[in-house]
């Protein structure tokens, strides 16, 4: 990513005037401004077996702990700043995230046909199945489910409940139930927690909403919005994961 | 089963370790009939546990996370083994909003005689049929 002279300049001068302010808007327009860069560096880490969206994820709160802490009185480039953090940060999601990634395929597969079984499970019981009932249903052993739970996180999200294009970024939760849920309204209203919750996209902030103010269960989020409960388990678990992280940058 | 059962699990105080406190508690509430969506739940509200603890970083030392199983609840603290012991857990403001969400209770609790923890609580649904 290459900004032109003048446009360094301006960006230097925002660094100094947000170190001395902690202007917000400064903040959010310098992260905004360096997303390129969080992309691309993500990108050099793609094919490796975890989801590109996932390393992009990584790669922006990278960068959001590298705007909060340049110093640019140093007089090194932001850019040089931020791509070492963003790589460091790459790196160590690659090794954390070790175990998880070297899942054995059968467990996510098992994983995979799981959601389906909790689904019509669910629907016959008419509450949430237990793990003996989800076992015997799907013909494994309770503690192949259990695994296969843990596994699931490792799991290429978006396949399990793919949408129509390839890449719904973007897409807003309007646009995907086809009409906007009043009650979407309130919870995203009331979910003021943290402006953090505001830098997710708007699917997750208002399965945040959902689950953690308005008290709706994984399973009636997932009925609520037309796709699996998998789908909102992993949804939940990446966005508060997410979130830990940028409240642990900032 | 007895009144009360408890599972002790120590491991490194890393983050890539934490799996194992998921992992456990999710086998645990199961052999307590606990629901999918309260496994998922638990799982979660381990994840804020540890994180309160732990934090993102990893910590020299261990990370001791204790299961109390009764007939229909499952109790879980989590401490510093042998690593620094001016860290004390703590919650944050999302943390709390999470867990108050997912859990019956939860807490920190640091009286001096004993590491700092922080716990929380979870029973599990009555089931009709």
């Amino acid at each position: 990513m290459v900004f032109d002279a003048a446009r360094r300049d301006d960006l230097r001068r925002k660094f100094v005037d947000f170190v001395s302010s902690g202007d917000k808007d400064l903040r959010q327009e310098l992260i905004m401004a360096h997303m390129g860069l969080a992309e691309y560096l993500a990108r050099r880490f793609g094919n490796r077996g975890e989801p590109l969206e996932d390393l992009v994820q990584v790669a922006c709160v990278a960068l959001i702990k590298a705007v909060d802490r340049f110093e640019p009185e140093r007089g090194i480039e932001f850019s040089t700043y931020a791509t070492h953090t963003i790589d460091g940060e790459l790196k160590r999601h690659f090794r954390d995230k070790g175990w998880a990634v070297r899942a054995p395929r059968r467990l996510q597969e098992l994983y995979l046909r799981l959601g389906d079984v909790v689904a019509s499970l669910s629907q016959e019981l008419k509450r949430s199945p237990t793990v003996p009932e989800l076992a015997l249903r799907a013909g494994v052993s309770e503690e192949e489910v259990l695994e296969a739970l843990e596994a699931g996180r490792a799991y290429r999200f978006a396949s399990l409940d793919a949408p129509s294009s390839s890449d719904d970024e973007g897409e807003t939760l309007g646009a995907r139930l086809g009409q906007e849920d009043p009650a979407l309204g309130t919870a995203e209203e009331r979910a003021t927690l943290s402006p953090l919750i505001a830098q997710l996209p708007e699917r997750e902030h208002a399965i945040l909403a959902l689950r953690f103010v308005e008290g709706l269960t994984q399973s009636e989020i997932a009925s609520r919005l037309g796709i699996s409960q998998m789908h909102v388990s992993r949804l939940l678990a990446r966005s508060v994961a997410q979130l830990r992280a940028s409240a642990g940058a900032g | 089963m007895s009144a009360q059962e408890v599972v002790h699990l120590t491991m490194p105080a890393r983050p890539e370790f934490l799996r194992l406190a998921r992992v456990t508690v999710a086998g645990l509430a199961s052999r307590l009939g606990f629901s999918w969506d309260e496994i998922e739940d638990l799982r979660l509200a381990i994840d804020e546990l540890c994180f309160a603890i732990v934090g993102t970083e990893a910590l020299p030392g261990s990370l001791v996370v204790r299961y109390r199983l009764s007939e229909h609840a499952l109790e879980v603290e989590g401490f510093l083994g042998d690593g620094p012991s001016s860290r004390v857990p703590a919650f944050s403001d999302l943390s709390g909003l999470i867990l108050t969400a997912l859990v019956d209770a939860h807490g920190t609790q640091s009286d001096g005689s004993r590491p700092a923890r922080a716990w929380l609580r979870k029973a599990r649904l009555e089931r009709t049929d």
